[in-house]
């Protein structure tokens, strides 16, 4: 049955992961955005928070996917992928810096998940258990001639012995520097593309693994986005993830693929998350405000800018939960995926610097939120592939396929 | 819970409107823009399609289906042709007022003709030509013996003057503006005036009435229901803001897989144009609008039970916006035949405007969801636009 009604557990899900976006989460936003950092020892709280909720946060953000979100509906589908949707919207909302911080696998979640042997998770996702420390995972496909084009990476492998030798350079790695580890994509042979292609799990201190330059960046600043250096980095062949056998067919590169059909949703709400905290902000605002000693819910154009923010926020998150529904049903969602991020993010983009235009100069105060989300809101259309690359690939789901509606 | 999946009576009811509106409809989608209206053959197969009541509810004579189902019947029909839907829709809007503003035993004695003929056709009119005051409605219902007499003239009206049954807006208490305004269900013929000659959907006739005392018996006034008039009329209009943005899915879909499937097969500098990035990122830019505006139309028909007027208003803004968008880049990407008649797309950019404006404005819509997230009205720049104007569709 055709239904937009959150379940009960949903709701209180919403309902806490919102209270602790709100009271603990929000506070912290200006600060870390200033000093580009995060303080250890709050995510070190945060962590141990995270554990009344974990289930309901995404593995890509942190959490371990057990939990609530795990019940099965009636018929033994799974609603993970709703669940997830409905706590990172509320997290994001809290900040986006914040949320790409939180302790855990990260990005690098779903390729070790998706693509890594029962030995190979165990152990990877096994650091994560302890809670005293911080521990990240991160993933490493970007390089300074490689971005969108994926299948040409440069950075190298060759095997000798029981183990691989990796050389070559990532850039823009969200939790690089810190991360325990980072799945490295590298090429045995740049010529076979991406049939060429191996996942690694990279261990920090691994000798000729460093940390490069950290990014500043117009916005998430408080997130880290680190360069990679490996030089003649010996990896053992038991970090090859999925070990050899994986590769033997073309799925070593769909591992790599798969991993956005859930990321990109998870994108895109996060995105729907920040548009929201922006209009809320802007409507609490214009409430609030006068203008030339008048309500300036008064001025109609304003009030129906404020609409149009709502409204579109709203087709967004739609968008996303489309995609995430499919998923838990089970049903293929490359392009669906593509839609919900590329829509999501220019949404939510044309909603931050809706916002900003509404405060006037106020929108352009540090203090008052909406100009960080308006810096924050535009690596959405880039990370995770660009708007470009979303298109690229709808339009050719789109005319391959008949029609689907 | 969260879910996009219709139920199998609602699949087998879209499929089997889909194959009607592609055999039926879209063929003839020419020929009855030329003449102008709807053959009766057709009407008949609509008819026994059982299309014509499907939301009303059993108790009122109707098929009892959720706005869901409707909704995806009206989407179906637009698919087919927009300008057929509008027309083939004998009972029209009639019903809709009824079912909000009447009570049960108005409601099965006043629709039972629609069941029971094919030809028999509903107008709503609430539209006049003039100035609109801030007093209300120019066209007035007078208390006389045995009912109430109407005069006054109504424009726009969709079956008007053709229609079995009217059902007319007009002011009992002049100086109230719509607080004063009453429903009445005018049975038989009414007088025509001109007929509209519109930008779009032809075949729609939608013309002037001319009410010249005609008397309605005091049974036939609709008082609204429970909750009183005011919010039953708020109804009224969501569920006509609904049916107008299940069409214009119906047509951005239309739009889009026609679009799809002609640079699939037009040619230039030695390929198919659909692999042209540009053309190919339209094509996306499409498929993304028909899609947001669709779950935007469904999540407010899934509100059914109390059907959430800001979730309506969303969606028809949100439908009307994206079917002008698709309709636009569908003419675009075919070039010179989007713009001449042999191919339906032109037809689908006109349709768009007219279907945008055949109920409450996106302009009204949006001032009326600010007014609902701001938590008072909005109300313009105080000389032109009082919150009265927009209190039909204000939830
Ligand atoms: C804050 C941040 C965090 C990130 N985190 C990570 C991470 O954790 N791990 C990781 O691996 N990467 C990460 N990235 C990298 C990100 O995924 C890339 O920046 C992104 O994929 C785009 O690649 P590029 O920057 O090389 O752009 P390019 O590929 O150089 O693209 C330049 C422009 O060309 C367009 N373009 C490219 N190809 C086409 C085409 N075929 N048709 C039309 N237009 C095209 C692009 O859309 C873009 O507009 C991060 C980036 C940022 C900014």
């Amino acid at each position: 049955m055709v239904d937009f009604q959150l379940t009960k557990s949903q709701g209180q899900v919403k309902e806490f992961i919102h209270q602790f976006a709100e009271s603990v989460v929000r506070p912290m936003s200006l600060q870390a955005d200033r000093e580009h950092h995060i303080p250890d020892d709050f995510l070190l709280r945060l962590a141990q928070m995270q554990l009344a909720f974990s289930g309901e946060v995404p593995v890509e953000v942190g959490g371990d996917g057990g939990g609530a979100g795990e019940a099965k509906d009636k018929r033994g589908k799974s609603q993970k992928n709703r669940f997830a949707m409905i706590g990172a919207e509320e997290l994001s909302w809290g900040d986006a810096s914040i949320i790409l911080s939180l302790p855990g696998p990260g990005l690098g979640g779903p390729p070790v998940q998706f693509m890594g042997t029962p030995e190979q998770k165990e152990r990877f996702f096994g650091v994560f258990k302890d809670r005293s420390q911080l521990h990240f995972g991160a993933y490493g496909l970007t390089e300074p001639g490689a971005g969108s084009d994926v299948s040409g990476i440069s950075t190298s492998c060759r095997k000798e012995g029981r183990e691989w030798i990796l050389s070559g350079r990532k850039c823009f790695i969200t939790n690089g520097g810190k991360a325990d580890w980072v799945v490295i994509f590298a090429t045995v042979d740049r010529a076979q593309g991406r049939a060429g292609h191996r996942a690694f799990v990279v261990e920090k201190g691994t000798p000729g693994f460093t940390v490069g330059k950290i990014e500043e960046k117009m916005g998430l600043r408080a997130s880290e986005t680190a360069e990679l250096v490996l030089d003649e980095v010996r990896v053992p062949e038991d970090n090859l993830l999925g070990g050899e056998v994986h590769y033997l067919g073309k799925e070593g590169f769909m591992g790599a693929m798969k991993t956005f059909d859930s990321s990109r949703p998870m994108v895109g709400i996060l995105a729907v998350g920040i548009a929201r905290a922006a209009y809320e902000y802007a409507r609490d605002f214009v409430r609030e405000n006068y203008l030339l000693a008048r309500a300036i819910p008064r001025y109609a154009q304003l009030a129906t800018t404020l609409a149009d923010m709502k409204r579109n926020i709203d087709a967004g998150r739609l968008m996303c939960w489309r995609a995430a529904w499919m998923a838990d049903e089970g049903i293929g969602n490359a392009k669906e995926a593509s839609m919900a991020k590329a829509y999501a993010a220019r949404m939510a983009m044309k909603v931050c610097a809706d916002a900003v235009q509404i405060l006037g100069a106020h929108g352009l105060e540090q203090h008052q939120f909406v100009e960080k989300w308006y810096r924050d809101i535009k690596v959405y259309d880039i990370f995770e592939g660009t708007a470009q690359i979303q298109r690229i690939v709808i339009a050719k789901r789109i005319l391959r396929e008949p029609p689907t509606f | 819970m969260i879910s996009f999946a219709l139920d199998d009576d609602q699949q087998i009811i879209q499929q089997t409107v889909r194959k009607f509106a592609a055999e039926v409809l879209r063929p003839a989608l020419r020929t009855w823009e030329r003449e102008r209206g709807v053959p009766a053959a057709a009407r008949r197969s609509f008819h026994e399609l059982g299309l014509g009541l499907i939301d009303v509810p059993e108790a009122r004579g109707g098929a009892g289906m959720s706005a869901l189902t409707s909704v995806v019947v009206h989407e179906e029909l637009a698919f087919g042709d927009p300008a057929a839907a509008v027309a083939l829709w004998a009972p029209h809007l009639a019903p809709a007022a009824i079912m909000e503003l009447g009570d049960e035993a108005q409601g099965r004695r006043l629709l039972a003709r629609f069941g029971e003929r094919a030809e028999a056709l509903g107008a709503v009119a609430y539209s006049e030509s003039g100035n609109v005051p801030l007093a209300g409605f120019a066209t007035v219902a007078e208390k006389v013996a045995g009912g109430f007499a109407l005069r006054g003239k109504k424009a726009f009206v969709i079956h008007g003057g053709a229609a079995d049954l009217t059902v007319v807006f007009a002011q009992v208490e002049p100086g109230r503006g719509w607080d004063g305004v009453g429903a009445f269900c005018v049975e038989g013929a009414v007088t025509q005036g001109a007929r509209h000659d519109l930008l779009g959907l032809g075949a729609v006739h939608a013309a002037e009435i001319v009410l010249d005392g005609v008397v309605v018996p005091e049974e036939n006034r609709l008082l609204g229901g429970a909750d009183g008039f005011g919010p039953s009329l708020r109804r009224f209009f969501a569920r006509a803001a609904l049916t107008s943005a299940a069409r214009q899915v119906g047509l951005a879909r239309a739009a889009y897989e026609y679009a799809l499937a002609y640079t699939q097969e037009r040619h230039a500098f030695g390929k198919p144009v659909a692999h042209f990035q540009s053309i190919a990122f339209t094509l996306a830019e499409m498929h993304m609008d028909v899609e947001a505006a669709r779950w935007m139309l469904w999540r407010a028909a899934a509100s059914d039970g109390n059907l959430d007027l800001g979730l309506v208003a969303e969606a028809a803004v949100h439908a009307n916006e994206a079917a002008w968008r698709v309709a636009d880049n569908a003419v675009q990407l075919l070039g010179g035949a989007g713009y001449v008649q042999d191919y339906p797309v032109e037809k689908w950019l006109r349709d768009t405007k007219s279907l945008a404006l055949c109920g409450p404005t996106s302009e009204l819509q949006q001032l009326a969801l600010a007014s609902l997230e701001l938590g008072h009205a909005v109300d313009g720049d105080g000389a032109g636009f009082p919150a009265s104007a927009i209190q039909p569709i204000f939830t």
